[in-house]
């Protein structure tokens, strides 16, 4: 998949106006800071994106959610254990430590974040393109990150040569790191691009 | 630790005894590990998907039928004989799922179907199989004694 300079920059506005509404609903859920970073458009073979996440075997929290609508994609959320359990710490004002690994509470806590994020980024995508797009809902891995976002990517049996997607790191005060992926289908692109204009 | 090769996603690799190969963070892939216990040397391959479909071009070590190709001709280049090789394999897991959509066609057991499918198609027996799941692995093989050691994060550890 070739994209233009130009595409990209509509895709990096995307990134920006969609995240930042995702940050946002995370600030205020969490009553603390977060930043965000400026959101990175990449177009790479899917077995570079160990180039974004580090090592394969890193366990971190992995929140999938299915964008449905008429410009479908996917939509994931992941943190690195230690902050997926300060979010829940936050989120129930708890100062013990938590088990996201097997807690069902705490899961299903994080899951509704990623509820959350998935929403308030596609109510601004919606916005801005005139598409609309509803979240599915979400699914929970707590494991090592290169196997689950490979069932993400794969999950349909087919794999193009690229995939492109929009990465934007999100970033809390004290020790919150996520990453946020976009990754519109095939043929999605164009729809979104078109109705911006691109 | 010494000799230890990576091999990434979408990746093969060959390595001669006492040297190991590794890959991390297999779940619907699946590692493709075929090793000659006498000649001592093996190799391993990281699938993602079940079939080139015929497509040239691209990256044989995507497919398990183009990758376990590509990985046998490396292996027999090397001086392995092709009677005496054996395979062992891991992955192809079902890392998410659900509520109320039928998961009729899984990708990480298709994984699995098309690799067994292909070994038995070369003649190459298959020793044991660790597919399945919902949990990640992080194998390595040891191409020397064929021992296959299988790391995951909260479902144990094992050597198969």
């Amino acid at each position: 998949m070739e994209i233009t300079q130009f595409q990209q920059d509509a895709l990096r506005e995307i990134g920006n106006i969609g995240s930042g509404h995702a940050a946002t609903a995370l600030s205020t859920l969490l009553q603390r800071r977060i930043d965000m970073s400026v959101p990175k458009v990449w177009a790479v073979a899917f077995e570079q994106v160990s180039a974004i996440v580090g090592q394969l075997d890193t366990p971190q929290a992995v929140i999938y959610v299915k964008v449905e609508g008429e410009a479908p994609g996917k939509a994931v959320f992941f943190f690195p254990v230690e902050s997926a359990e300060i979010v829940v710490q936050a989120l129930f004002g708890l100062t013990e430590p938590v088990d996201i690994y097997f807690d069902e509470m705490a899961q299903s806590a994080l899951k509704e974040v990623g509820n959350i994020l998935v929403s308030s980024f596609l109510i601004a995508l919606t916005q801005f393109s005139g598409i609309p797009l509803q979240p599915s809902v979400p699914a929970l891995a707590v494991d090592m990150i290169g196997a689950s976002l490979d069932a993400i990517f794969l999950e349909e049996g087919v794999l193009e040569d690229t995939v492109l997607f929009i990465d934007t790191q999100l970033t809390g005060i004290p020790k919150i790191e996520g990453q946020f992926i976009f990754l519109p289908d095939d043929g999605s692109l164009n729809k979104l691009l078109g109705a911006m204009g691109v | 630790m010494n000799g230890v090769i990576t091999v990434g996603m979408a990746d093969l690799k060959t390595a001669t005894a006492p040297e190991r190969l590794l890959t991390a963070g297999l779940g619907s892939c699946i590692g493709i590990c075929i090793h000659d216990p006498i000649f001592k040397v093996g190799g391993l391959a990281h699938i993602m998907l079940p079939t080139a479909n015929g497509s040239l071009g691209g990256n044989p070590a995507k497919y398990a039928d183009t990758a376990l190709e590509l990985l046998l001709r490396e292996i027999l280049g090397m001086g392995a004989n092709k009677t005496r090789l054996r395979a062992k394999i891991a992955g192809g897991a079902q890392m998410f799922s659900f509520p109320g959509k039928p998961q009729v066609l899984k990708i990480g057991d298709r994984n699995a179907e098309a690799v067994e499918q292909e070994l038995k198609k070369n003649g190459i027996p298959l020793l044991v199989a660790d597919v399945g799941g919902s949990f990640g692995r992080t194998i390595h093989f040891d191409v020397g004694t064929g021992e296959l050691h299988i790391r995951t994060i909260n479902h144990g550890e094992k050597v198969i």
